[in-house]
């Protein structure tokens, strides 16, 4: 990983480079770090759960001693992690998406939609997470939060618009704070 | 027409199952009298889809995970679920199977078929399944038997004449969590003490009941609708409103559940009354709501049991049935939401010189749970006290809330899983059919006259002619 400022605030070569660079704010530089962190986990680990699912236990059940003979298993379902699990929009919204009259007269895109959150959750969270390219991430991510939030707007779902307008107040604090980036792989964009 | 000499006569059957000492009610708990057929137990099986429409498609997913099958062909007379079948069978072993319109076709084309699963409308359930054991392949067949007795009564007869197997599609009966609540909680620790009442229900939402909608691009042609008895595609996708070609929801949704009581209580109902009407889907042949009533007479005394199946509304607990007894309750389901089991709370205490009760529970609750029997619920929640709802004259004849618990286990797998792999064993001879079509025609036979009964809004008391095969 690359300190970019706080070596070009080091150098003594050039006063013009000092200039140009913010100044060291420890506080900033870990708000900074901070809330990229707790945005790319964010992000991630909503990727990640679009890979999880629930299977039946094959742990069998123990009657007076003995393992039963009727095949019944442990109660509690297994949560595991599978590409068959996948599920970009969960089912729920997916069934209010497709009644919508828009969505109607634009078949392919709630599929490709379905298709492309996940992975894109993963990759973006990922950048940030890594500082690659963390500005244009996190607008990316701006981005996907607005189609988000379009679509439950379309569905009436005030409260998540609410809820996803508080990422985009962090998202936007994130890049204003992006100055005082740290850690990350590459600076530029 | 003569009775094939293989066949049990209605009148042999009833002396064979009085002489046992039980009548219908050990034969409706027995296991197959039929032979397993002769097949190597590492051979893999050739399967036929015949019919592959939703349920077909249920099936099939079902069978996914049976090792040891594999699937020859599949038979519907709409190409777009037949090639659907085709595509799925392709994906999951690599190879296309051949597809047919006409089940004669597939039968006299195909050779070396082990087995056919059924899954076309009621109608075409019993002459498919007496050509299918005519061919010489074991059948699973979806239940309704058939949408008349008489069509039954002919599966049962191909059944015993052919020496085949054939397994009806209730598939509870193959269930372990059923299997075990009637094994180990009803009979075996007696948990509902005497049974007198049972209680099922199927409510369903209209949005469920809703009629099918096809798209107009992709139809069945007319003459080949014509051909297999539809009157047209409405007709062809809504095939289970219409009284020629099906019971309509007593015998869709009814049928596994009255089964559930029969196969319980380890006999027949003596009487049926029933009631009826399309309250709400005016246009429909069937009616939209059935609520019956079935008297027993079981070992352990009467049993009155009430089903009712509405398509109009599922709140009410969704389906499930309940086995309500002196001493608990089982309110069983396919669906573990629906499963409780409760203890009666206020049963009056034992006077200490009576005489040993045969239906007294041999192991108390507690210990049930404590040896893995039984999973106790948290304790439900206090009432109100009485000046909250209306004084003490109600707490008079209240009874307190009773104790809830659960089962031990759960099926891990999709519910008509079980049921196929019984099939698939026994045509294997490793196990005995779990429902074959005799045992299924004698739990069935009661529900046939259910829509009789609420159209003439008379009571029905069953003669053995009615019953029988």
């Amino acid at each position: 990983m690359t300190t970019e400022s706080t070596e070009c605030c080091k150098s003594t070569e050039s006063k013009e480079c000092c200039k140009s660079c913010p100044p060291c704010d420890l506080g900033l530089c870990y708000g900074a770090l901070l809330l990229r962190v707790w945005l790319a986990v964010r992000a991630i680990q909503t990727g990640v759960e679009k890979y999880a699912g629930f299977v039946g236990s094959d742990q069998p059940v123990t009657i007076d001693g003995k393992v039963n003979s009727y095949g019944l298993t442990a109660a509690d379902p297994v949560k595991e992690y599978a590409m068959n699990h996948y599920h970009g929009v969960p089912e729920a919204l997916m069934t209010k998406f497709t009644k919508e009259p828009i969505m109607m007269q634009m078949k392919w895109a709630l599929p490709l939609y379905d298709k492309v959150l996940g992975p894109a959750l993963l990759i973006l969270g990922l950048m940030i997470l890594f500082g690659f390219l963390t500005r244009t991430s996190l607008f990316l991510l701006g981005l996907l939060y607005i189609s988000l939030t379009w679509g439950l707007i379309l569905i009436k779902e005030d409260s998540g618009v609410a809820w996803l307008g508080i990422h985009m107040i962090m998202i936007v604090m994130a890049l204003m704070l992006s100055k005082h980036n740290r850690l990350c792989l590459l600076k530029k964009w | 027409m003569e009775t094939p000499p293989s066949v049990i006569s209605r009148r042999d059957f009833l002396a064979k199952s009085a002489a046992a000492g039980a009548g219908a009610g050990l034969v409706l708990g027995m296991p197959s009298i039929l032979r397993a057929a002769e097949v190597s137990p590492s051979k893999t099986l050739n399967v036929a889809l015949i019919g592959h429409g939703k349920q077909g498609e249920v099936l099939f997913d079902a069978m996914r995970n049976i090792p040891g099958l594999h699937f020859q062909a599949v038979c519907d007379i709409w190409d777009e679920h037949r090639n659907a079948g085709i595509g799925r069978i392709r994906s999951l072993q690599k190879h296309t199977p051949k597809g047919y319109e006409d089940i004669d076709e597939m039968l006299a084309t195909e050779k070396g078929l082990d087995a056919a699963v059924i899954a076309t409308p009621d109608f075409w359930h019993s002459p498919h399944t007496v050509k299918a054991l005519e061919a010489g392949l074991n059948v699973y067949c979806e239940k309704m038997m058939s949408n008349t007795i008489d069509g039954a009564r002919a599966m049962v007869k191909a059944m015993e004449k052919t020496g085949k197997l054939c397994q009806i599609g209730h598939q509870r009966r193959s269930n372990p969590r059923y299997r075990y609540t009637l094994d180990q909680l009803i009979n075996g620790n007696k948990i509902c003490g005497q049974i007198i009442n049972v209680n099922g229900q199927w409510n369903r939402a209209i949005k469920s009941s809703q009629n099918i909608a096809y798209n107009p691009k992709k139809v069945v042609k007319p003459d080949i609708l014509s051909k297999y008895g539809f009157k047209d595609m409405h007709q062809f996708m809504n095939w289970r409103f219409f009284r020629d070609l099906s019971g309509g929801a007593i015998s869709d949704l009814g049928a596994h559940q009255i089964d559930i009581f029969n196969w319980f209580l380890g006999t027949v109902p003596k009487s049926v009354f029933a009631t009826g009407g399309n309250s709400y889907f005016k246009d429909r042949e069937h009616f939209d709501n059935v609520m019956a009533l079935f008297d027993y007479d079981t070992p352990q005394g009467q049993v009155r049991a009430f089903y009712q199946v509405l398509t109009t509304t599922s709140a009410g607990g969704g389906y499930f049935e309940s086995f309500m007894g002196t001493e608990g309750t089982i309110n069983i389901s396919e669906q573990s939401a629906y499963t409780n089991i409760f203890k009666e709370a206020s049963r009056a205490p034992k006077d200490p010189n009576a005489p040993p009760d045969k239906n007294e529970p041999p192991l108390s609750w507690d210990t049930l749970v404590m040896r893995g029997y039984l999973g106790r619920k948290a304790a439900p929640a206090a009432p109100p006290p009485p000046e909250a709802n209306g004084g003490g004259a109600i707490k008079a004849y209240a009874s307190k809330p009773p104790e809830g618990f659960t089962l031990p286990g759960e099926l891990n797998k999709p519910p008509h899983q079980p049921h196929l792999e019984n099939f698939f064993a026994s045509v294997r001879g490793e196990a005995k059919l779990n429902c074959d079509a005799r045992h299924a025609f004698l739990s069935e036979a009661p529900i046939y006259w259910v829509n009789p009964s609420a159209l003439s809004k008379q009571p029905i008391v069953f003669t053995p002619e009615q019953l029988s095969v």
